[in-house]
């Protein structure tokens, strides 16, 4: 695997490296890469509809509104203000 | 009487009979814990204050005659299992100080129990890997501490293997409980995919993981298994199979019985180690003089597991954690001025080089140019594995393997290399891929008295038959405890 | 030179369940910052999607009323990417079996039909709200409207200008109010728009490059944001320049387009079916039920209101162009069975009061009956029309029922002949002197005789009948 495609994949990943990580990482996954190659070898299709779980209409959640939990308890591992999470600001 | 040395049914026995109490039993579990633990380093967090509270309210229930099975049973639970109010890092510098405000379903089946929970169980990062060895513990073989465990549920199958706690609830996604198990001289059992809830257990990969169980001997695990299993409204993939007695075939005759020895799993072009195969080889002729029949066949897909394996839980483990930004829990950069520059940042410092690896090769396989190559593909031969066993299964009654190619390895000789870690867990990956159950118990020692595990695998729902295979073996077997303190 | 312009809409609307689509947590709009939130919604480690029944339904509800097929099984698939106001960095919508396929919505321009069709309506969660402090440099997150359920109807390129957009936007707002299945309250964000837009000329035989212009929340902005875009466009390609295949954003205080990113820094989302989310299939017996479920819709009704009720086509047609109207007529009907009536009291008095903003339809001041009682007592001549419409705003004023202001008001008209005999006979006793001039030809004093006997006869009866007998009695 090359260092372009190992660089664009961090960036799907929101993952950064040095340079002597991406090549270490470029070497490692080749090897990864090798592995999963072999099952292109195989002569095979998905078929989607065999996946199906029989769930139907009526196995669904039924649609009632509990309470919710309470705000500092969903903000109690976050930096927060106003009761809201907190980012940089974003430029849209 | 070292109570410690008890199995969760004898300590049952006793708890009811006031033999001993809740809170003794935890003490002296916790004062092992002390002498151990420190070098062992089988738990991540230990919850002493809460483990003694929680053997007092037991023993309050025991004394009014509200006993459950797992009332005042101290276990231990692996790190990626929410529990509120208490520390759930997964190994991972990225929730070095998550503190969960929920519990996961798990938990509050077993807190309404009674149980006592020493503390949470060390693994390798979110579940990833095979060493349970990360920036927080080393968690060592308690046969050999040069050792690795195995993993990921390496803290829950060491602190089971060196009685620390009484039984262990870890999750399994590609052997996980069956391996650290196997390594540690202790039982693993990953009952069938959606019999336990997953809510609350930190997602690694969502079709795969599968809540199981520890324990000294297959009885205790199905023991456990019974206390968490059912139907969860909060978990869309959960079944809603009526649940039967995991033990409820203990102790029948398995004359007749039909047992499958795939030789793809015994070839040694595939690496196996001969002792390791010698070893299972040999469980399988007793189980023949035990009255079962041995019927050979054949898994010629089994060459495609890993790599199959490799992408599903890669590609769904790249989705899975991409929550983890730290902006809501876990660790946050300081560095960056933008969302963007502190959700990489955060991730960069959070994430070790194994998860990193994963979500790359994860992020690859789903991305638009390759999706059709692999990660389609490797859902169409999920289909095949599927396939494959419901072939085997038309035939036999369970099937025999290995769990895995060779005993523990050394701590220091575990630098990863791709070609052999990877390949390593092909003997329970499939079992995961087919969502099928299987159990690993001890079947032997190699030559420096390291546990040799053996897997028997079930056809979906029946448990009951591994776990009484399992224990039939178990019943003439001369089990050999880790030479501790 | 002159370009066909080629447009494709996708409409995001906000289904009206009472729980989010994936967790218990109330999808009401609003409420104070992070307090409808779970584990779930706010995507801690562990939790897991459980999918909303309703939100299918009304998913299906949409697509019947959109005339779309409805696939018996639909896959939930994960679309991934980071923002802040996504907390998994994965929205769980519908890529590869979508709920509904295959739609088409008449619309209508100037008494032409066209038929827009649809590419399909799949199922989404909607993302969570950011605050910007410019002050303090930081952006609030708000996970109250993440989880929400959404439908996203896509079109296919039929759209050949803003005016069709326009008409098609409302159509789609119509048939969602009809099918009780969102709000389309835009000003809320309950209906958004994101509008795909290429130029070609009428001798093309391919697209041009298309360019996507994200997040309209009012049918202003979107006629805006396509015709700016036109004109963009169209000047470009008679410089002979490119138009480069981008997302861009619709700015509103300029009335312009800004591109946000061009096609290589687009998105690659990774899709996958989501494996903590079963397949959802349908069964005959479902849909049949989901089927029967649904309203008359306004086509139904237009036909009705015109057939049945004998109204003009453009009187239904204002009637039915807002469902809250048109239930509204209907159930004053049922009370009193005047078609005609009631529509021209509907559209000339009621729509006049909404209109200005003294009511608003969601939330009337008085009951169909009551309003029913006010037009039947205006038609038999118990008050007169132009007290009628007194009453109407009292009603709206003081919150009391229509005959108990006419009571009080003094414009209940009795009719009592005698009484009428009798004052008409002293108003003429009392002014014999104008009867005088009447009778020598000077017709003009009758309005003065009439006048007289209006201020008398106040609430006894009615102008008309005071004009006959003053009439018959000066002959
Ligand atoms: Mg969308
Ligand atoms: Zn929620």
């Amino acid at each position: 695997m090359d260092l372009k495609m190992i660089s664009h994949l961090s960036n799907l990943s929101k993952l950064s490296f040095t340079d002597d990580e991406l090549e270490k990482f470029s070497n490692d996954m080749s090897s990864l890469v090798k592995i999963v190659d072999t099952i292109k070898e195989v002569d095979i299709e998905y078929n989607p509809i065999a996946d199906n779980k029989n769930i139907y209409f009526n196995d669904l959640r039924e649609d009632i509104a509990k309470e919710s939990m309470a705000t500092e308890n969903i903000l109690k591992n976050a930096i927060n203000s106003d009761n809201c999470f907190v980012v940089p600001k974003v430029v849209e | 009487m070292n109570v410690t040395n008890l199995k969760i049914r004898e300590i049952r026995d006793l708890l009811d009979k006031k033999s001993f109490s809740s809170v003794e039993l935890t003490q002296a579990y916790l004062d092992r814990i002390k002498k151990i633990d420190g070098e062992l380093q089988s738990y991540i967090t230990i919850t002493e204050d809460l483990a003694l509270n929680s053997a007092k309210n037991a023993q309050n229930k025991i004394d009014n005659g509200n006993s459950s099975p797992l009332c005042g049973i101290p276990i231990s639970i692996k790190d990626n299992i929410c529990t509120d109010g208490i520390k759930t890092t997964c190994g991972s510098k990225s929730l070095e100080n998550f503190v969960p405000p929920y519990n996961a379903t798990i938990i509050d089946k077993l807190n309404s129990q009674g149980m006592v929970m020493l503390g949470k169980a060390n693994l390798d990062e979110f579940a990833i890997g095979s060493t349970t060895q990360n920036i927080f513990a080393k968690t060592k073989n308690p046969y050999d501490f040069s050792k690795v465990p195995g993993g990921s549920s390496g803290g829950c199958a060491a602190s089971v293997s060196a009685s620390l706690c009484a039984g262990s609830i870890g999750s399994d996604t590609g052997g996980s409980l069956r391996q650290p198990a196997s390594l540690c001289g202790v039982t693993g059992l990953r009952p069938t995919y959606g019999s336990v809830s997953r809510y609350g257990l930190v997602a690694f990969a969502s079709s795969l993981d599968q809540i199981g169980t520890i324990a000294k001997d297959a009885h205790d695990c199905a023991f456990l298994l019974n206390s968490i299993v059912g139907h969860d409204d909060n978990d869309a993939t959960s079944l809603k199979a009526k649940t039967i007695d995991f033990a409820s075939k203990i102790g029948e005759s398995i004359k007749g019985m039909k047992i499958a020895v795939p030789k793809e799993f015994y070839d040694e072009n595939n690496g196996i180690n001969p002792e390791v195969k010698d070893t299972v080889l040999n469980a399988a002729e007793k189980y023949k003089e035990m009255g079962a029949e041995l019927i050979e066949c054949s898994l010629p897909s089994l060459k495609y597991a890993v790599s199959t394996y490799l992408i599903l839980s890669s590609a769904e483990a790249a989705s899975n954690l991409s929550r983890i930004d730290g902006i809501k829990y876990g660790h946050r950069s300081t560095k960056g001025e933008t969302f963007g520059d502190i959700v990489r940042n955060s991730r960069t410092e959070g994430f070790g080089d194994e998860v990193k690896r994963r979500i790359l090769l994860g992020n690859f396989v789903l991305s638009s140019e390759q999706y059709n190559d692999y990660y389609e593909r490797a859902l169409a031969l999920r289909q095949r594995f599927i396939a494959d066993y419901a072939e085997i299964f038309e035939k036999c009654d369970v099937i025999l393997t290995p769990t895995t190619l060779s005993t523990a390895t050394g701590i220091s000789e575990n630098i990863m290399t791709p070609s052999n870690i990877y390949l390593d867990n092909i003997c329970t990956v499939t079992v995961d891929i087919a969502s099928l159950p299987a159990i690993s118990t001890p079947c032997g020692y190699d030559s420096n008295g390291m546990p040799i595990g053996m897997s028997i695998i079930g056809k979906k729902f029946d448990e009951a038959t591994i776990i009484q295979l399992a224990d039939a073996f178990e019943k003439s077997f001369d089990a050999i405890s880790p030479k501790l303190i | 030179m002159s370009y066909i312009p080629v447009i494709g809409l996708e409409i995001h609307a906000e289904l009206l369940t009472n729980s989010k689509i994936f967790c218990s947590c109330s999808a009401e709009f609003g409420g104070e910052q992070n307090t409808r939130c779970c584990p779930g919604c706010s995507s801690m480690p562990g939790t897991l999607p459980v999918l909303n029944q309703t939100a299918v339904k009304y998913a299906i509800k949409a697509g019947l009323a959109m005339n779309c097929d409805i696939n018996k099984f639909s896959v939930f698939d994960r679309k991934n990417y980071f923002y802040p106001d996504l907390p998994k960095a994965y929205q769980i919508s519908q890529l590869y079996f979508p709920i509904c396929v295959n739609g088409n919505i008449p619309i209508n321009i100037d008494g032409k039909e066209k038929n827009i069709r649809l590419n399909r309506i799949h199922i989404e969660e909607d993302a969570g709200k950011l605050m910007h402090d410019d002050f303090n440099g930081v952006s609030l997150i708000d996970f109250n409207r993440g989880g929400i359920p959404l439908i996203e109807i896509v079109t296919e390129p039929d759209i050949n200008s803003s005016e069709e957009a326009k008409a098609f936007v409302e159509q789609v707002s119509l048939l969602l109010q009809y099918t009780g299945v969102c709000s389309c309250k835009m000003e809320q964000g309950a209906l958004r728009c994101d509008v795909n837009i290429s130029l070609m000329k009428s001798t093309d035989t391919e697209f041009g490059t298309r360019v996507e212009i994200k997040n309209l929340n009012s049918l202003k902005s979107i006629v805006r944001a396509i015709e700016y875009e036109i004109k963009r466009q169209a000047r470009l390609l008679d410089n002979g320049d490119r138009v480069v295949q981008e997302t861009r954003r619709f700015n509103d205080n300029h009335g312009d387009t800004k591109s946000m990113r061009s096609k290589e820094d687009a998105h690659d989302y990774r899709y996958f079916p989501d494996p903590d989310i079963p397949q959802v299939n349908l069964s005959d017996e479902d849909l049949e039920a989901i089927r029967a479920e649904l309203p008359e819709l306004p086509n139904k009704r237009l036909e009705r209101y015109i057939n049945e009720y004998d109204l003009s086509k453009t009187d239904a047609q204002i009637i039915v162009n807002q469902k809250t109207v048109s239930d509204f007529y209907d159930e004053t009907l049922k009370e009193y069975n005047n078609p005609k009536s009631v529509s021209n009291f509907v559209i000339v008095e009621l729509l006049r009061r909404v209109n200005l903003g003294e009511i608003s339809m969601d939330n009337l001041p008085f009951s169909a009956k009551d309003f029913a009682t006010l037009i039947e007592m205006a038609d038999t001549d118990k008050v007169s029309k132009n007290d009628a419409k007194k009453i109407l705003r009292l009603m709206i004023e003081t919150g009391k029922s229509s005959l108990d202001i006419a009571k009080e008001n003094g414009f209940l008209i009795v009719s009592d002949m005698s009484k009428v005999d009798e004052i008409i006979t002293m108003v003429l006793s009392e002014n014999a002197e104008a009867v005088e001039q009447y009778k020598n030809g000077e017709t003009k004093v009758f309005g003065f005789l009439m006048g007289q006997c209006t201020k008398k006869l106040k609430g006894v009866c009615t102008p008309k009948v005071i004009k006959e007998t003053l009439e018959a009695k000066l002959k």
